[in-house]
Order: C-alpha cells, then structure tokens, then sequence
C-alpha cells in the first residue's frame, strides 16, 4: 500500500542517513573531550554531511534539516544561541546557490570547496558572535576551527561517499 | 571526494522558500537566544545532565590516554624534574615558615584593628568529566551541579589557582566559564601596589587586562590575584602572572584548565556590611550635652511558652545607660591584652 503511494520504509531510511550522519557529526563535535587538550579545536564534523548532501542529493539535505543540525550544535556547543545555526544556515544557503560550480570540482577542488563553506560558516559566526556580544573576538581560534575541519574533511569525505554509495543509494533504491 | 560524480540536478527555486522561511527562524533564535537566554540554558543543562554516565563513561579513557601522551616527555626530564622539585621543595618549605609567620601577626593586627574577620569560604570537590575549546567558547563541565549546592557565579579553582566560574548548573552538572573564555571577567588585584583592574579573556592562553585603575603601570612579572570587588568572588585567590606581550602585559595564568582533574568550587558567601551600632556618645542629644531620657518601658509581652522561648526576652530587657564624657579618651590597647581580646572576639 505504501508502495503504491510512494512511500517506502527502505526509502524514508534512506532518505533520513544524511540528516542522521549530520547529527552524528554534531555529537562526535562535541563530545566534551579532547585528546590534544585545548590547542585544537574539534573539527565542525555536523556541517561536512550538510556540504556533501547539498551537493550530491539536495532533496536529502533540506533547509529545515540543516536547522534542525545548527540547532543542536548551538545546544551542545554550548555557545550563544541560534549562531552556528545561521551560520550553517548561511554556508547553505551559498552552497546551494552555487551548487553548479560546487558539483564539478574534484580531488582537491571538493576540499577547496569545502574549505570555501567553511569560510562562509565561520565568517558569519565570527561576525555574529561580534554583534551579539558587542565585541569583536580574536581572529585566529576560527581560522583554526576552519583550518581543522578541511583537513578532517579529507578522510570524512571518504567515508561520507562510501555510505552515499552503499547505504542511502540502496535503500533509496532510485541511485 | 568527487562532489561531481554523484551530482543530482534540482530546480533550485525549488529550495529558496523553505531556506528563506528557516533564515528568518535562524534569525528569529539568535535574537531570543539574546532575549531570553535561561531558555537556552536550562535545556543545555538538562541535556548535560541527562549525558552525565556516558560523558564519564567516555572521559575516562581519554583523560588515562591524554595522561599518558603528557608523561612520555617528562619521562625524559625525570632526573632533572627530581632536582628541581627537591630545591623548590626546599625554598617552599623556607616561604612557608615565612608565610605561617606572618599570618599570625596578621590575625594580631586585625584583632588590635578590631577588622571585620575575614567570611568562611566553604568549598566543594568535583571532577573534570569534559573540556570543550571551541571558537567562541572555553568550557569544561563537572559532575556536580544543584544538588551539591553548585550555583552559577561561583569561583572555581585547582591547587595552582583560579580556572573560572560557573556560569550554568544543572542538576548534577555544571558549567565553567574558564577565565580565558572571550565572556570572561573578573575584578583582579596586582601587586604589588594594589593596582585595581578587570581581566578579560579573549580565548587565547593569556588574558588581557582592562579598565586599569592607577596612574603607576604594572610591570611584567608582578602577581595578579583576585579582588574580590562584587563579593561574588572571594579575594586573594592565586590567578597568574604578568607577562610582557607586544607593547602591552598580559595574565599567564597559573593554572592549567587543560590539565585539571578535580577541582574546587568556592562557596563564598560574603555578609552585608552592617554599620556598626550606634554608641550614647552618638546621639544628638547627648553630643548636644544634654541629657539622654530614660528609655521606654517594654510593651507588655506575653509570657511565651518554653524556657527558650523565654532567653530573648531576658536579654532584650533594656538597661539604663551612663553617658561618658565624650571627651574621654578611649582605652589604649595594653601589651598583652591580646590574649583578653581573644576571648572576646
């Protein structure tokens, strides 16, 4: 029945492993423990799932879901609230408007790419953590934060393709 | 990572409302964050204390490993590290005599000042059970919250100094503001010369100092100690050093968030000022020469029931008051009187 209208467990799992992997990614950011202690700051694991989806399968990766992802990295992060929200919001909103110049890069092009959305993300944190606390916080944590996430990019790209491939494809059985 | 080989063609109009619509609730949630940020709060909170067990559960393999990775270097400098801890052991040990020394001439001095005593801090033990550096935000959470009498604005500190404060307390965990968080500030001391000021994180190792309250400037290597001005924060707690940096002095401060398994939350709780009784020799009347009136009889009271219901009465019973002359002089502290003031304080 739910076939004939559409709708298909195996397809609502697989539509929902992108949102999942962002969530993850939030968590695993978060987690409040840090083998290097203080010095590195742990990458921003929730927005490499928003990047990649984006990309690869927007109707994966909808604006709401990627709401729902900043939130919670506002709620764990323990930072102002409602930042990293619009500021992935933002990284979004640039991605997916740009998403045909985005699509064709490779190799090290997806990571620049990345990199790219990074910015996007970071530069409107940065900014509206000036606003909201009316003082303009030093430059170089956040360009860490940026510099961390692309090389942690690397491997999670990897890893991200391998489960588009294997998981969601499959499940979503239109791949 | 090839971003193209799996590229997916969507009509982009299709996403520009639902983007715009959760722009603005983006928007919408940083000003009510600002607003109304206890909301946001108590939700982290709970949320903490909900992932108490697992964030022990994870911590402790971390910490053992972080631990581990600390020791491999000093294993290097272990026969070096012995002879300096032994001398420093030694010019301590000489500090200490110095320092139980003076805080016994302290105490003497206070009493002959007859100085309001200085308020019990009571402090309470908690583990670090997670750190967090992000951007805009330097963290750690501990395991005690509410229920251990944990509240927010309390001093936290290890055996080198101060950390930070707690800035959120949940049930059983809280939050540390550490102190070189960007939001951090806390009144501070520099001595010597007592040079009042606020210091301020700025999320790098070495906080700044503002709003410097002298027209002598600090130099580097003078102590800076909290102030205790608000009376949130008790005073003299060790915070660091000052240090030269660029053309300004910046606080490295003592101890070592990064670093700290358990630490103390300072319970201070200073007492209103109370303005000390008023004397006969300060009434109008009798600083007019003048005779003071007797005082009222006490209203009829009821004879209450219970002998200690019975005590206050007693001693509320007013007595007749002799004026003194108010050009008599007061009593002189004698040598060895110490021992009677003592008592009485």
């Amino acid at each position: 029945m739910s076939e004939r209208l559409g709708w298909s467990f195996r397809g609502a799992v697989g539509a929902s492993i992108p949102f999942i992997c962002a969530l993850i990614g939030v968590i695993v950011s978060n987690i409040p423990v840090s083998l290097f202690g203080t010095l590195v700051p742990p990458p921003m694991f929730g927005l490499m799932p928003i990047y990649f989806w984006c990309l690869v399968r927007p109707d994966l990766m909808p604006p709401f879901a990627v709401f729902i992802i900043g939130v919670l990295q506002d709620l764990l992060g323990g930072g102002a609230a409602g930042v990293w929200t619009l500021s992935f919001v933002a990284a979004y909103a640039i991605v997916d408007r740009e998403r045909d110049s985005f699509a064709g890069l490779a190799g090290v092009g997806a990571i620049l790419g990345f990199g790219a959305a990074m910015l996007v993300a970071g530069a409107s944190a940065y900014f509206i953590t000036a606003i909201y606390y009316w003082h303009m916080p030093p430059v170089a944590p956040i360009m860490v934060e940026i510099a961390v996430s692309v090389i942690f990019y690397i491997p999670v790209a990897l890893i991200l393709g391998v489960i588009h491939r294997r998981l969601v494809g499959p499940l979503r059985g239109d791949f | 990572m090839p971003n193209g080989s799996m590229r997916y063609t969507r009509g982009r109009g299709n996403a520009q409302l639902p983007l715009a619509i959760v722009a603005v609730l983006a928007v919408v949630l940083v000003l009510v964050g600002k607003a109304q940020s206890s909301l946001f709060d108590r939700a982290r909170a709970s949320f903490t204390d909900w992932t108490r067990p697992a964030l022990e559960w994870v911590s402790a393999p971390f910490d053992t490993v972080s631990a581990w990775f600390d020791g491999i270097g000093d294993i290097f400098v272990v026969y070096q590290e012995n002879q300096r801890l032994k001398l420093e052991n030694a010019r301590l040990r000489q500090w200490q005599s110095a320092a139980l020394l003076l805080d016994e001439r302290l105490k003497r001095y206070q009493l002959l000042l007859n100085a309001v005593p200085d308020p019990a801090i009571n402090a309470r033990t908690a583990r670090v059970i997670g750190r967090a550096s992000h951007p805009f935000l330097d963290t750690m959470i501990l395991d005690a919250g509410k229920e251990q009498g944990i509240k927010p604005g309390q001093a936290v500190v290890d055996a080198r100094g101060m950390i930070g404060r707690i800035f959120l307390s949940g049930q059983r965990t809280s939050w540390v503001l550490l102190l070189t968080d960007l939001n951090s500030r806390i009144p501070v001391s520099i001595h010597p010369g007592n040079i009042q000021a606020i210091m301020a994180g700025d999320n790098t190792p070495t906080p700044t100092l503002e709003t410097l309250a002298t027209t002598t400037p600090p130099k580097a290597g003078d102590q800076v100690v909290t102030s205790g001005d608000g009376g949130l924060i008790p005073p003299g707690i060790p915070v660091g050093v000052l240090v030269a940096s660029g053309h300004g002095l910046r606080v490295a401060l003592l101890a070592d968030a990064a670093a700290s398994q358990d630490v103390r939350i300072v319970d201070f709780k200073l007492p209103p000022e109370q303005p000390p009784a008023p004397s006969p020799n300060d009434l109008p009347a009798t600083a007019a020469g003048l005779k003071p009136e007797p005082p009222a009889p006490p209203p009829e009271v009821q004879e209450p029931q219970g002998p200690a219901a019975q005590t206050p009465a007693t001693t509320a019973t007013p007595k007749p008051v002799t004026p003194t002359p108010a050009h008599a002089a007061p009593k002189a502290p004698q040598p060895g009187a110490d021992d009677e003031d003592d008592t009485q304080d």
